[in-house]
């Protein structure tokens, strides 16, 4: 029986390259927000894949489980409506995507050529929480506790911003 | 771990997962028309009324417990409707978005000690056994917030769509707490794995050992599956009936159905955490194995779980008919105001009290 590994990885893959096109997409800021939460679970899945259950866990816990549902929740109160309209491509943004997708192409067929060899699956094995623990605690102490700062900086800023003055 | 079953060729071996998914599913299966018995026969208790008493079978009555079947199949025969305006294909998803999670948590849960085979093959007693335990029971739950919100949205209805909101709001606001209150559980075992944090409770158990983490872990436990007193995602006297407003037959069936599976889950992980797991209080699972043999032991093992998952379900049901409900503000401000500082200090505390021994 042959390894399951790539199986797994390239349905994955598929998986994540379609719902990473719906969520560009799809016409109803809903559904483009619902495929992004599947995007990044799908995500969390080659992680698992890779045996490296903490980052995948945490992926889940922050991303699909925290963060997209507030993004889910803003779109619902603030009711965006649906795109009606097929956008209209004109000549110069037909220019701009063909040299995007130039550009995309080459930058594939590049990354292809690199890694024609066997796939690297490689598995951490064992408990990894210790090691991340270790890696962000005590070696990257310093840059870790500088980017909570920074973000504790930028939330205290959109409070200041968004709060309504008391009238005079 | 991971996906490593998937590498496991012995059929044997896979015979054995099968057997435990289907034995997990059809246990779990059986708790939400039970609990749903339980809560209308446990408050005419209370108020001195009789509840369902009559449906049984043939001559006999069972204390009306075909009640809930009769429930089920009326549910599922019905016809199923979906509101002008609403997103069809979402309508349809969102309580399949619950009830998936909900079942997928299960497996991490630790129903009894390895056992070990004469021919020296093990078998765990939990579906999978993960390094990251109880994260992935907290990653899964927070995936439930999507159901509740999704269906609030497609139904199209205001008063859906503000149960939804309220509710999502309310989930992700106590998630916070849950995971603060459970790092002292962390800190003290040193493990994430379930499995260790059973074996170690052998001499006292995790109550004794953080006993501030309980209160909070109890009180973020009724607020992540939306119960009384912080049922604000129904709170039927102002929004109908909240979230699942527009839903009816067999995918109204699946909120509860979910619903009554994330409880259990729950209370399976308080009794895991807080309680000592599947170990008999008072008497040495070793004493049990070398005495009744490694089926009996692992049978009273996991009846120990079951009873003392199947308390805190009683509790569930005991303060939904004892207390008044929040007020939606009160229930913002008791979870950021109060229940954050205070894991965040007990977090303090235990790496002090860790620290100076």
């Amino acid at each position: 029986m042959m390894d399951s590994a790539p199986l797994v990885f390239y349905t994955l893959a598929a998986l994540i390259t379609f719902s990473s096109i719906m969520v560009v997409a799809a016409r109803t800021p809903v559904i483009s927000a619902l495929f992004l939460v599947l995007d990044l679970f799908l995500l969390a899945c080659v992680y698992a894949s890779l045996n490296a259950n903490f980052v995948a866990v945490i992926q889940v816990l922050v991303y699909a489980g925290a963060i997209l549902v507030l993004f889910l929740f803003v779109i619902m109160m603030l009711n965006v409506p649906r795109v009606r309209s097929k956008p209209r491509i004109k000549a110069l943004d037909g220019l701009l995507i063909t040299m995007v997708m130039v550009a995309f192409l080459y930058m594939l067929y590049r990354v292809i050529a690199q890694y024609l060899s066997p796939l690297p699956v490689e598995s951490a094995g064992g408990s990894n929480t210790e090691a991340v623990g270790k890696l962000l605690f005590v070696e990257h102490l310093w840059a870790f506790e500088l980017a909570s700062f920074l973000i504790l900086l930028a939330m205290v800023a959109s409070i200041v911003i968004t709060k309504k003055r008391a009238a005079p | 771990m991971g996906l490593n079953f998937l590498h496991d060729h012995n059929l044997l071996a896979l015979a054995i997962v099968i057997a435990k998914v289907v034995f997990l599913l059809v246990l779990l299966l059986q708790i939400p028309p039970l609990m749903i018995w339980l809560e209308r026969r446990a408050p005419a208790l209370m108020q001195r009324r009789r509840g369902p008493n009559r449906v049984g079978l043939f001559k006999w009555r069972l204390w009306g417990l075909l009640q809930s079947l009769a429930d089920a199949i009326k549910l599922i025969f019905k016809e199923e409707i979906a509101p002008a305006g609403a997103h069809k294909a979402l309508f349809q998803l969102a309580p399949l978005l619950g009830v998936i999670p909900a079942f997928v948590i299960v497996a991490v849960i630790p129903f009894g000690q390895t056992i070990t085979l004469a021919n020296g093959m093990t078998i765990p007693l939990s579906l999978t056994q993960l390094d990251v335990g109880f994260l992935f029971i907290l990653a899964f739950s927070s995936l439930g917030v999507y159901s509740v919100a999704v269906a609030g949205w497609a139904s199209n209805s205001k008063y859906s769509l503000l149960g939804s909101l309220r509710a999502s709001a309310q989930m992700i606001s106590y998630e916070i707490p849950l995971g603060l209150s459970l790092i002292p559980i962390v800190l003290i075992y040193g493990t994430f794995d379930l499995n260790s944090i059973v074996a170690a409770q052998e001499q006292v158990w995790g109550v004794v050992k953080a006993p501030l983490s309980f209160v909070i872990f109890l009180v973020c436990m009724f607020a992540e599956t939306n119960r009384a007193p912080f049922d604000m995602a129904e709170g039927e006297a102002e929004l109908v009936a909240g979230f699942h407003t527009e839903y009816g037959s067999t995918k109204f069936a699946a909120f509860f159905l979910s619903e009554y599976v994330v409880m259990f889950v729950l209370s399976c992980l308080a009794a895991t955490l807080f309680f000592g797991g599947w170990q008999i209080p008072f008497i040495s699972h070793a004493w049990l194995l070398a005495t009744f043999g490694t089926a009996v032991a692992a049978l009273l093992g996991f009846g120990a779980l079951l009873l003392k998952a199947a308390f805190f379900m009683w509790l569930y049901v005991w303060v939904r008919w004892t207390l008044p409900r929040f007020r939606y503000d009160r229930l913002m401000a008791l979870g950021w105001k109060f229940l954050l500082p205070l894991g965040l200090f007990n977090i303090l505390l235990t790496s002090v009290i860790l620290g100076s021994y």
